[in-house]
This record gives structure tokens, sequence and C-alpha cells, in this order.
């Protein structure tokens, strides 16, 4: 595939013929996460998008509408329009879970060797134990697959602070947060969905 | 080429798995710390100061998935080291230790290293 990629916004720009003859790659690649842009004359430009992507913009769209709504709204107005902006939020939350737990399908479908060095498949038991926490969670993070045969969950606060949970069949948890500032730090907790929200709950506090 | 390491020299790693290019990135687009993370050591092909796209076409016949590169001093900087490791198959095969005595980087290095890849394809 011939394309400029912005690395930083996940985009890819393709000519439209580059397209039509790997359609398969780009739709592929679309389906994967990338946002492909297609220049064409006159500045009449399309884009590409996973239909997953597409709800997810559509749902950021609508919790944006209301909330501009919210400056508007008397005081009795606020409580109701607050409401609908959570449940907005609720439903984004949802919309995320949802990308979480398909990505757990898919690091439970990577097969022995799957970085091409050796790396182990995963236990059963081991996406099992994730999907549980994460239904429990009440902030989602971003999930990713390590060669170390353990799954590590990522969260970031609004301070630009960052905290990792990596998740192995031990029955702990391992946390490393790095704050935007000062000094990084390593802790373990249980594996208790309890604990572990409690925790997540101070990082974004 | 021998076993030193310039600091202005670049690093290259696909980052696998290529049938699910979208594992390690993360939702603002950014890489995340745990394609860092192997205990075999962070395969790549040091750059030797060829133009990326040589490097990129070079590498593209052995391997699938996105290309990131880093800077030796990057990976100095992180108290990891670089090691050249040559094979018949790939005269510029190296590995990022965590350190002299770990092999695997600490997740500190990871999250470090993360934030200073560059992706080129």
């Amino acid at each position: 595939m011939k394309y400029m990629r912005d690395a930083a916004m996940n985009m890819t720009l393709a000519k439209q013929a580059d397209i039509r003859s790997n359609i398969k790659k780009y739709f592929d690649a679309a389906f994967e996460g990338q946002i492909i842009i297609v220049p064409r004359k006159q500045n009449k430009n399309v884009v590409i998008l996973s239909e997953q992507e597409y709800n997810r913009l559509c749902q950021l769209a609508r919790v944006s509408a209301y909330a501009g709504k919210m400056g508007q709204i008397t005081r009795d107005g606020r409580q109701k329009t607050e409401k609908a902006v959570q449940g907005e939020n609720d439903n984004r939350s949802d919309g995320i879970l949802a990308d979480n737990l398909r990505r757990l399908d898919q690091i439970a479908d990577l097969k022995e060797d799957w970085n091409g060095n050796g790396a182990p498949a995963f236990p059963a038991a081991l996406i099992d134990k994730v999907t549980e926490l994460i239904r429990k969670l009440r902030i989602q993070p971003e999930i990713f697959p390590t060669a170390l045969q353990t799954i590590q969950l990522e969260f970031d606060n609004s301070r630009h602070d960052h905290m990792e949970l990596e998740i192995g069949e031990e029955d702990t948890v391992e946390i490393f947060i790095a704050p935007y500032q000062g000094m990084e730090s390593f802790e373990t907790l249980p594996f208790d969905a309890s604990i572990l929200n409690e925790r997540i709950g101070a990082f974004y506090g | 080429m021998d076993d030193r390491f310039k600091l202005s020299e670049k690093l290259y790693r696909a980052v696998y798995p290529p049938e699910k290019m979208s594992m390690f990135w993360r939702r603002d687009g950014s890489l995340s710390s745990a394609a860092f993370a192997d205990p075999k050591g962070l395969s790549v092909d040091r750059g030797d100061h060829r133009p990326d796209m040589e490097v990129v076409c070079d590498m593209r016949k052995k391997f699938s998935g996105r290309i990131i590169y880093l800077y030796v001093k990057h990976c100095l900087a992180t108290g990891a080291i670089v090691r050249y490791f040559p094979s018949g198959k790939n005269p510029y095969h190296s590995e990022i230790h965590g350190s002299e005595t770990a092999v695997l980087l600490s997740k500190s290095q990871r999250l470090a290293l993360s934030k200073r890849a560059v992706v080129i394809a």
C-alpha cells in the first residue's frame, strides 16, 4: 500500500487509484481502527472508517451536543439535562466495554508465537478473569496483550498521569503509575474488583 | 558494522501481530508500552544510518506489521542497553535489553520508549 500516515491521529492518506487496486487491504485497515482519507479534486474528499468507529463518533457528537445544551438551560431544566448527559456517558462507557470485550476476544485468538519471537498464547482462564474484571470496572481501560502472557490495562486521567495494571494468572495485580510530574511508583494489590475500582477511582479523583 | 552503536543511530522494529495491526495502538493513536515487553529481548534492526525507506523496504521482505523506530540515545537514556546480534539471515539484527543483567525492559523503560517511538510505515 502506498500511503502517508499521521500516527498521532491513526489516519492514512490514500489515493483513489490506490484504494481501487487494494480495496480489501484498505477496508481491513479501516476495520482495524485506521481512518482512511481519500483526497479528491475540488476538495471533495471522502473518509473510510469502520462501523464501530462511526458509531463511536456519533455517540461522542451526541454527548457533546447535550453538553452544549447544558449551558443554555434554566436551573429547573438542568437536572433533567444532566441525567440525559449521564445517560449518554453511560452509553459511551457501554460502547467502550463492548470494544474491550472484542479486544479480549482478539487476544484470546492469538496463537503461539504471535509476536514472531515465541510469545505464548493466552490461557482461557486468564481471558475469563480479565473479562469478569472489566465488566465490574467503573472506568473502562485500554487493553493490550504482552509477550509475558499477561494482559495490560491502561488508564490516563485528565492530569495526564498514566496507570498500568498488569494481570497474569497470579492472584495479585501489579500496578505502575507514571504521573505527568513526579516520581513513578509501583504497587501490588490483590486481584479484587472492589479494591481495584477503589484504586482506579483514587487515580481519577 | 561492528558492535558499537552511535547515539544518533536508529533502531527499527516491526510491531506484531500483523493480522491485528491495531492491537498495540491506543485510542489516541499512540503506541502502548505493552509492545515493548519481551522476555527474550526486544528484537530490532539497526539502521546503520541507511535511509528510512531503504530499511523499511528491507524489513518488509522479512516482516509484516507496522514499522517504528527509536534512537539509540533514547534507549540509553532509560538505562537500557543495545546489543548487536547479527545472524546469517539478518546482518542488522540487534536487541534492546533492560540492563547488562536483565533482558526484559522494566515498565518504566517500556513506557519511556513507547513515547519516543516514531511510526514510519
